[in-house]
């Protein structure tokens, strides 16, 4: 197998070009972590399955033209933010848009640069992110903040005909009990292909509490990888929902650290994938101490060429005692041409735990289908209504309520949209 | 209900029953590893040229091959030039042609190990083809075999007698460049066992080899190859245990099942190799491959295990179900106390179409023992209407020690059926307390909760079989609370 | 047969016992009550030797010998048997082979034989149909996807099993309909001989009309506040247990 040759000196080059500010210094030292270890590769256990080719071109391509940015798409902007009903911070091609960020200047939220201290995570993409890092953002939220709607983060990708990449990093912190809802959406458009690197990290101090909604949407010729790395200390809890719709290629990453006694995470997931799409969630929830919870449960619906990736791993550390893991993931195969690939781990090294997954792979159940159809519901309204249901589930529990019904109207367009392939 | 825990008494010894050292000189090869010892090996077993030149071949790849590190294992590197790759009994020049003629000193060995040879055989009516080292000394029920038209001999006696069938099925199912220790197996494979059994033909009897690592520095490496013809039946034991030594010892098998269509193959281990003492010194290694092909339709083969020896164990008894309709089964039982690791499940490969595979994994991990389940089911393109259920738990007793599950899902058809369940669980004090307030034991209320836990794949085994199993888990993790 | 003098016990940090002093004699059927949080359950707990609890101070005597000294296997091989409040589950071990190898301790320690398989299956069958238990239970696993009765009963099956010379049932009655509760207090009435002590420990009369005690005695905070006979039930169902603490503290 051989990657397409990715140019360090080019990476190197693009880095001392960029305009000297207070991350400089960190962006080399990244630059450098990077070039010595290079895109991930299907060789490595964490990238069995995901298949970076595509991406090391449009970073490659990327470093070489020195375009200005494209245009913000306005009409995908307000659109989106139609929909979603949030105090919007905007992120568009990797630089914040102060003039559409007012959720930088609400009550309880304080916003700021990102510090030296706030950037270390020990992944190579994360370092590639850092090196070509144009801006970052560090949101804390204290325990006064309670405004009527969620806080939002936009990021938006608008390419035109040259090939871009953007590299965004916010660090979010919940101070002691603060309390904090957070819709994150991505979104894209343009003709040429496009590869959008974040790197997330959220803290809950003690007592805090999160509900956190992801939402990815980009156009189907672009590709994109995300990480979120979430502490949680005592008393916290953290109810995260995910949801892939579109994009070409989409890697999540969710690392979750349970850093102190009773933290409670609780993570949905749910991806439609479709023909020429591939979408891999890598969950890894580290309980260091107990007890505490954690629970997941994902779902995917797959049709055509497209494969997805599930993994998830729960690492319960000697000395965790009382922890409570458990995983779960369930796969619809809608077309011969899907793949799926499921790696449910668990590595125990404490003995008073509960930990237990179950993951399934098949299609819709016989005796429903029968059932309905004994109800005079014809077979393909039947597989319709039992599609929609397997992934109502995940919206129906998935965190920020309001954001319920517009979830379900776009997942429910996305399964019109397969159902007409599969009719064609 | 009666076979659970019935020689519990009587295992109360906590020193490693079998160890011991028999007193028999050995004629061996020096150490090293080298295209001359490749020539040696098959020139001492006076092989035909293919198989000279199959083993060079092997050993041509081995060379180029670097040792696996991706298990959840973890030694000192092997030195493949310190091992001594052949060693035999004295008594190998003339090979004794029944019981009596067998060097008594070595009768005396089995016996100390439990085995009483030709009473075992008799009452069980069980053939046992032993292996001492590296060559077979004692075959019985031959007679009765050969009348059904099964052949059931040493490997090397099938290169000699039935060099046709073993050049058409050796290496067809793990290839010599398989994997690094299959590699080196395919080289320096001394003897094993070799099962023909006709069309149609359901074998008499159940056969049964027994394995003993002796001489010290010697690897072992036994081949055994298990060919079911169209419509037969066959059910093959395995079972092992090792003389204490303080060096580690390198034991890496390779075993090949081919299933044709409508056959029929069962396959059951009992592992008990010395797994080192309570510090983790000494111990075997074990790196086994085995892998069956089910390549006819309707053809089925199934293989139980209870791993509760080695130091290192990194085995992954695999079916490759080819055959529409084919049926793959893996049950096993692996404990790991002290410090013994364990890295083993199976592979269940879909091809054919309507093929069936069942997985059930009971993991056991006590004192600083590490163990992990790792198993892939995959079903390709082609395997229309796939099925698979996958069972996988762990028991965690203290801890020190630590429970791994590694499963594989790739699935690339949409007609499949995958069912994956994994849950780890402790023995609660509740559940000890509750025996001992009914008037049990400690010791005995653990063993009786360890074999509840195993229960559905000790159903899967022989009788006789299964009694061994639990007594040897009871001895396995005695100490292990407390 | 059971001789309580001045028990303490607490559980970590927390005192449950405070001076508790019981005394029952062979024949007798005592039932213990007091609301929650009182130390019933320690009290049950305690005699069967659990170790969580730490005994602090008094003693324990059963038939002459200091049960305190024995571990809690020793002690239901002496006869003593409780009746968990919340019967554990054990997967895949099945309900006749952990009965047959009660039965098989106990008659160790008492020098006799093992019972022969037939013999036990004969007897069990006796016992659950009693019980009115489905046979099939003893080959389910022990307590596992039992009901809140099906357990109970079962645990009233083993006690049956193990004729013991001291049972003390745990809240026996809860959790349980009228029908099973019926069931299980024939069980327990069947084992009524001058030979055998029965503690009842329970929250509600309700039992005790189908059990009648000798004694009733009520606890609070680790002690027996008072004793008396079953009229005592009757008289706290009525007036409820704040009755009987300020009558105590007056």
């Amino acid at each position: 197998m051989s990657e397409p040759a990715f140019n360090h000196e080019a990476l190197l080059q693009a880095v001392r070009d960029l305009p000297v500010d207070s991350l400089t210094a960190s962006r080399r030292d990244a630059a450098n972590l990077f070039v010595a270890r290079g895109f991930p590769t299907v060789r490595d256990e964490d990238w069995k399955y995901t298949d970076l080719s595509n991406v090391i071109e449009i970073s490659q391509q990327s470093l070489q033209v020195a375009s200005a940015p494209a245009a913000i798409d306005e009409d995908l902007l307000r659109q989106t933010q139609a929909n979603l009903d949030a105090h919007w911070i905007v992120i568009a091609n990797g630089k914040v848009l102060e003039q559409h960020s007012p959720g930088t200047n609400i009550p309880g939220v304080q916003s700021g640069s990102l510090q030296k201290t706030d950037l270390a995570i020990d992944e190579p993409l994360a370092d590639l992110n850092l090196a070509l890092l144009r801006d970052g953002l560090k949101l804390d939220i204290c325990a006064e903040f309670a405004p009527d709607k969620p806080l939002g983060l936009l990021f938006i990708d608008t390419v035109e005909n040259a090939v871009a990449s953007t590299h965004a990093r916010v660090n979010i912190s919940l101070e002691r009990n603060a309390n904090a809802r957070i819709v994150e959406a991505h979104v894209s458009s343009g003709p040429a292909q496009h590869y959008s690197n974040c790197v997330l990290h959220l803290d809950l101090a003690e007592g805090a509490v999160c509900e956190y909604l992801r939402l990815q949407d980009r156009a189907t010729n672009h590709s994109q990888t995300a990480r979120l790395n979430v502490s949680l200390k005592r008393d916290s809890s953290l109810h995260h929902g995910s949801f892939d719709l579109g994009g070409r290629l989409t890697r999540n990453d969710l690392n979750v650290a349970i850093q102190g006694r009773n933290a409670t995470a609780r993570f949905n997931g749910l991806y439609i994938v479709a023909d020429g799409q591939h979408v891999d969630n890598h969950t890894k929830v580290d309980h260091l101490v107990g007890p505490a919870i954690s629970q997941q449960e994902y779902r995917g619906v797959l049709s055509g060429h497209c494969r997805a990736v599930w993994n998830g791993k729960a690492i319960v550390h000697k000395g965790a005692d009382g922890t409570d893991a458990t995983q779960a993931n369930h796969n619809l195969l809608l077309s011969d041409a899907a793949e799926i690939d499921a790696k449910p781990e668990l590595e125990i090294d404490a003995d008073d735990v509960k930990c237990a997954h179950g993951t399934t792979v098949g299609q819709l159940d016989e005796r429903a289908l029968f059932y309905l159809r004994a109800r005079g519901i014809s077979k393909p309204d039947a597989k319709r209504i039992l599609t929609r249901a397997f992934a109502a589930t995940i919206v129906n529990t998935s965190p920020i309520s309001e954001a319920h019904e517009f979830l379900g109207g776009q997942v429910e367009e996305r399964l019109r949209t397969i159902d007409d392939g599969r009719q064609s | 209900m009666s076979t659970e825990s019935e020689n519990i008494e009587e295992l109360v010894n906590r020193r490693y029953a079998h160890g011991f050292v028999t007193d028999i000189a050995s004629e061996g090869l020096p150490p090293g590893l080298n295209e001359d010892v490749v020539r040696a090996i098959s020139a001492l077993k006076e092989e035909p040229e293919f198989m000279l030149e199959w083993r060079l071949r092997a050993y041509r790849q081995w060379l180029e091959m670097v040792e696996p590190e991706w298990a959840h294992v973890h030694y000192p590197r092997i030195d493949y030039n310190s091992i001594s790759y052949y060693s035999a009994p004295k008594s190998d020049k003339d090979r004794p042609k029944s019981l009596d003629e067998v060097d008594p000193k070595l009768l005396e060995t089995y016996d100390k190990l439990g085995i009483p040879l030709h009473e075992r055989a008799r009452l069980a009516g069980v053939a046992v083809d032993a292996v001492f080292d590296s060559v077979s000394v004692a075959t019985t029920f031959k007679k009765k075999l050969s009348e059904a038209g099964v052949i059931f001999c040493s490997f090397s006696e099938a290169v000699k007698n039935h060099p046709e069938l073993v050049r058409k099925y050796l290496g067809t199912v793990v290839p010599q460049r398989d994997n690094f220790f299959a590699a080196l197996n395919s080289a320096v494979f001394s003897d094993g066992s070799f099962v023909y059994i006709p069309k149609g033909v359901r074998c008499p009897m159940e056969l049964s080899t027994y394995f003993r690592i002796n001489a010290a520095n010697t690897g072992q490496f036994e081949r055994t190859l298990i060919v079911a013809d169209e419509g037969s039946h066959v059910s093959y034991l395995e079972g092992c245990t090792a003389p204490m030594r303080d060096e580690n010892q390198l034991h890496a098998a390779v075993v090949e099942l081919v299933a044709l269509k409508d056959a029929e193959i069962k396959y059951s281990t009992v592992q008990n190799w010395y797994p080192g003492d309570e510090n983790g010194v000494g111990g075997i290694y074990n790196f086994v491959t085995k892998r069956g092909d089910c390549r006819g339709a309707n053809s089925k083969i199934s293989w139980t295990q209870v791993e509760t020896g080695s130091a290192i164990t990194w085995k992954y008894p695999s079916c490759i179900l080819r055959g529409n309709n084919s049926v793959g089964e893996f049950y096993s039982v692996a404990v790991a106390n002290n410090y013994q690791q364990a890295d083993t499940g199976t592979k269940m490969i879909h091809i054919g179409r309507n093929t069936r595979s069942t997985i059930v994994s009971k993991g056991i991990s006590a004192g600083h023992a590490q163990n992990a389940y790792r198993g892939l089911v995959r079903v390709m393109p082609q395997a229309q209407g796939a099925r698979n259920h996958t069972q996988c738990d762990s028991l965690l007793i203290g801890k020190e020690c630590g429970a791994h599950t590694f499963p594989y899902m790739e699935i690339k058809n949409p007609s499949a059926r995958i069912e994956h369940e994994a849950t780890t669980s402790k023995i609660s004090a509740d559940q000890l307390f509750y025996c001992r307030q009914r008037g049990i034991s400690e010791e005995d209320a653990v063993n009786m909760i360890v074999n509840g836990f195993c229960k559905e794949v000790f159903n899967e085994l022989p009788m006789e079989f299964a009694v061994e199993a639990q007594a040897l888990l009871n001895v396995s993790l005695e100490g292990a609370v407390g | 047969m059971l001789d309580i003098k001045d028990l303490q016990a607490r559980i970590g940090e927390t005192e449950i016992l405070r001076g508790l002093t019981l005394n029952v004699k062979a024949g007798e059927v005592h039932a213990i009550m007091g609301p929650n949080g009182s130390g019933k359950s320690t009290l049950a707990q305690v005699v069967a030797g659990h170790e969580d609890y730490e005994v602090t101070g008094g003693s324990v005597q059963f038939k002459g010998k200091d049960l305190l000294e024995l571990a809690p296997e020793e002690r239901a091989r002496e006869g003593i048997f409780l009746g968990f409040q919340y019967p554990v589950e054990i997967p895949g071990v099945n309900n006749a082979y952990l009965l047959k190898a009660a039965v098989n301790a106990k008659r160790q320690h008492q020098g006799l034989d093992e019972i022969d398989a037939f013999e036990f299956l004969k007897l069990a069958r006796e016992k659950m149909a009693l019980l009115e238990m489905d046979p099939k239970f003893l080959n389910r696993g022990v307590n596992e996807g039992f009901s809140g009765g099906e357990k109970k009963r079962n645990e009233i099956l083993q006690m049956a099993m193990l004729e013991p010379d001291l049972a003390i049932l745990d809240e026996t009655d809860s959790g349980l309909d009228i029908d099973a509760l019926k069931a299980v207090a024939n069980g327990v009435n069947a084992l009524r001989s001058p030979d055998r002590a029965i503690i009842l420990v329970t929250h509600y009369q309700r039992l005790l009309d189908y059990i009648e005690p000798d004694f009733v005695h009520v606890l609070s905070a680790g002690r027996i506040i008072r004793s008396g006979d079953k009229s005592l039930a009757l008289e706290l169902e009525k007036k409820g247990y704040e009755w009987v603490r300020e009558a105590a503290n007056a």
